[in-house]
């Protein structure tokens, strides 16, 4: 669609891995952030026509 | 044609006759060239309104929905996969339809007939020998059917219908060797930033009168996410973002369901071809799951069935 | 002033100077149809369409349109304070307008310029406007304007009007805004009148023998509503229908709205969208309940709006101007033509249950 690579994980983590939830979220904080600000899929102002 | 018309108005009359059926969906002759309407015949007498030709794209499942009546229905093959979907969905009973099957000859595009004559079109007929003769003001052209066919269906796969109670006809021949995703590999080859220019202008005609979303058998929401108020998930505007939203939300929707029947790009006024985004799904399930929508009554799709050796490369 | 002729040279520099002082909408191909766009630039109009594949409507009537701006940001002064956006209000020119197309301002202006409420938004577009009208030489097999109250060169909603002529065309002010917009462009080459009336005149009955279409509309007034309304063929018309906006968006006259907020963080505006009465949304109202909650109902709603309730409410015939554009796009071959008629004929004293025609 044109979403950029890498704005978008998926993972498995049993309810009793705690630890690896932890880890996976810094990461993909980590990761995104590291991309920037999105710029596409993002609604401005509507224009006066 | 002439042979499935009249074989369908017989097929039409005797289960109306027999009470076999309380209706039966078919296609009428339409008010201009190149366009036949759906209509619904409940009394024997009637059966004779119901034509064939390379004009009923319209997918025939779309008026099947929630039927708790007996009902007739003239199906080619992406429409029996249709009702064939809508069986598996328990959105129809299977006891109830009496499929009319048509093994399909590929129906005809207007706008390709359209785009490569000039002036207006007055009369369209198709010949036995596989050629479409036009007429208008002026001019008669003639064409080789197979330059004219709709885009899915000169890829389609699979003509004959898969579940079929009256055949009109005995099966045709089906196409191989066909290469139905040469231009999802295109697209799945540009970077985001192209493929981001790609669709804004596939979606910058769009209307957003949601023909496509009508015209396609598989959206039976009772109320579509597009026209939920509380919460209200789109904007209602011109906004490219909502516009893309309701295609790729509507494409994911139908993602292990589409049957590519091509009636969402028939129905669209100003010309857009989504379907590249339900055979980009098509093409996923194929490959990540071996499947095609509609062609079996007994499998469950792959989107709401799990199995252990579901791939799953993409989860971390 | 009131003939002028205008070589091809003349016209392609009268669409030019106009971009001084007009925004400059006219018919442009885009793939294989013809819309009608603001000329920027270079651009400039293609006379050689049939039909566009939009009406113009939008020219004044925007598919999407802001009405206010709005912040709650409570450090502001104008916070919670609904303000008019400042608005381009330049003057507008549509070239090559179709008459019928024109008339359907006329039509629509009924409900958006009424002695009860004027639509400011609506009206400060419109009479920004001159409408440049294009005589039709060519009528498509779908049109019914002669039906309709207009002709392939009727001049009711025009200001000026356009037709062909060898080497180039020959324009006829039919206001005093239209006299402007002809002296702006500089089509000031005036037109012997007995030789121009004859040209106006011949190119017309040319054009109004090629409507080969006529729809009955006259018996529509003295049908009792409520006769028309529980008539049986609207299960039957509005079996095929798949409920899409499609006629009620192309439709040169179909004017319903929808109002609605559109915030991102503080900022906000509330803009107003075409709506359509094929949309079960239309009339879902708050408490759950819809009176228009089946597809025969919006259906049904949909005809009986254009060729009853206008008729009977305005007196001054059918809400369509015969333009043939729902004819052509319905993806399921709805014909208002036949629905019409139907509508014209119906007789419920003979009516029984095989009233409804099937071709």
């Amino acid at each position: 669609m044109g979403l950029e690579p890498g704005r978008l994980h998926f993972s498995w983590i049993s309810s009793a891995e705690s630890t690896k939830f932890a880890r996976v979220a810094q990461e993909v904080t980590e990761a995104v952030k590291a991309l920037g600000p999105n710029r596409h899929f993002l609604k401005e102002k509507a224009k006066v026509a | 044609m002439r042979e499935y018309t009249d074989k369908i108005r017989q097929i039409a009359r005797r289960l109306l006759e027999e009470g076999k059926v309380d209706r039966v969906i078919g296609f009428k002759k339409g008010s201009m060239p190149m366009m036949n309407e759906p209509c619904v015949i409940r009394r024997p007498q009637d059966a004779d309104q119901l034509i064939w030709d390379g004009n009923c794209g319209i997918n025939l499942a779309n008026y099947l929905t929630g039927a708790k009546d007996k009902v007739g229905v003239v199906a080619k093959g992406c429409d029996s996969r249709n009702i064939v979907t809508h069986i598996i969905e328990n959105k129809l009973d299977r006891d109830n339809v009496v499929v009319i099957g048509v093994p399909c000859q590929a129906m005809i595009d207007k706008r390709k007939i359209a785009a490569a004559v000039d002036g207006e079109i007055s009369e369209v007929t198709e010949t036995d020998d596989g050629k479409v003769v036009v007429r208008g003001n002026g001019f008669e052209k003639t064409f080789d059917r197979a330059e004219t066919l709709q885009d899915n269906c000169a890829i389609c796969v699979h003509r004959n219908p898969v579940i079929c109670d009256e055949p009109v006809a005995d099966p045709v021949p089906e196409q191989t060797d066909v290469d139905r995703y040469a231009d999802i590999r295109a697209i799945d080859a540009m970077s985001d930033a192209e493929r981001k220019a790609f669709f804004d202008d596939m979606f910058a005609e769009c209307i957003r009168c949601y023909a496509c979303r009508n015209a396609c058998p598989l959206c039976y929401c009772p109320t579509c996410f597009v026209d939920e108020s509380r919460p209200q998930w789109v904007g209602k505007g011109q906004d490219e973002n909502d516009i893309r939203t309701f295609h790729f939300l509507r494409a994911y929707h139908c993602a292990g369901r589409c049957t590519d029947c091509g009636a969402c790009e028939r129905a669209c006024p100003v010309g857009i071809k989504m379907r590249v985004l339900t055979r980009k799904l098509e093409k996923d399930c194929k490959e990540l799951y071996g499947w095609e929508a509609g062609m079996s009554v007994d499998q469950r799709p792959p989107l709401d069935a799990y199995k252990p050796n579901d791939p799953d490369a993409f989860i971390k | 002033m009131k003939f002028v002729k205008i070589d091809e040279k003349q016209w392609a520099e009268g669409i030019g100077k106009l971009k001084s002082g007009y925004r400059v909408f006219g018919p442009v191909k885009e793939g294989k149809d013809h819309e009608f766009r603001e000329l920027t630039g270079d651009a400039s109009p293609d006379m050689a369409f049939s039909n566009t594949r939009l009406s113009p409507k939008s020219v004044v009537y925007p598919q999407s349109e802001v009405m206010f701006e709005y912040t709650t940001d409570e450090s502001r002064p104008d916070h919670h304070i609904l303000k008019e956006p400042r608005r381009d209000d330049t003057p507008r020119a549509v070239i090559g307008i179709r008459p019928c197309d024109a008339l359907s301002f006329l039509l629509v202006r009924r409900n958006f310029d009424s002695p009860e409420y004027k639509d400011p938004y609506w009206l400060r577009n419109y009479e920004a406007t001159t409408f440049v009208g294009y005589g039709c030489n060519d009528p498509c097999a779908t049109c019914f304007c002669t039906s309709a109250g207009s002709a392939p060169h009727d001049t009711q909603g025009l200001d000026a009007l356009v037709v062909d002529r060898d080497g180039g065309y020959a324009a006829k002010a039919i206001t005093e805004k239209g006299e402007a917009l002809m002296k702006a462009a500089g089509w000031t080459d005036a037109m012997d009148e007995a030789e121009a009336e004859a040209l106006f005149a011949d190119r017309a009955a040319a054009a109004e023998k090629k409507i080969t279409r006529q729809v009955a509309t006259d018996k529509l007034a003295e049908k009792p509503s409520m006769d028309l309304y529980d008539a049986p063929f609207w299960e039957d018309v509005a079996f095929s229908c798949i409920n899409c906006g499609t006629c009620t968006y192309l439709c040169p006259t179909c004017w319903c709205f929808d109002i609605q907020d559109e915030c991102r963080g503080c900022e906000g505006v509330r803009t107003r969208n075409w709506d359509s009465c094929m949309a079960p949304l239309f009339t879902a109202h708050g408490s759950g309940h819809n009176p228009r909650g089946e597809k025969v109902q919006r259906v049904r709603q949909r005809f009986m709006h254009k060729l009853k309730y206008y008729v009977d409410k305005y007196g001054e015939g059918i809400q369509c101007v015969g333009c043939g554009r729902c004819v052509r796009s319905c993806p399921v071959n709805i014909d208002i033509r036949k629905v019409c008629d139907m509508m014209n004929a119906y007789d419920p004293e003979a009516a029984n249950d095989c009233a409804c025609p099937t071709t």
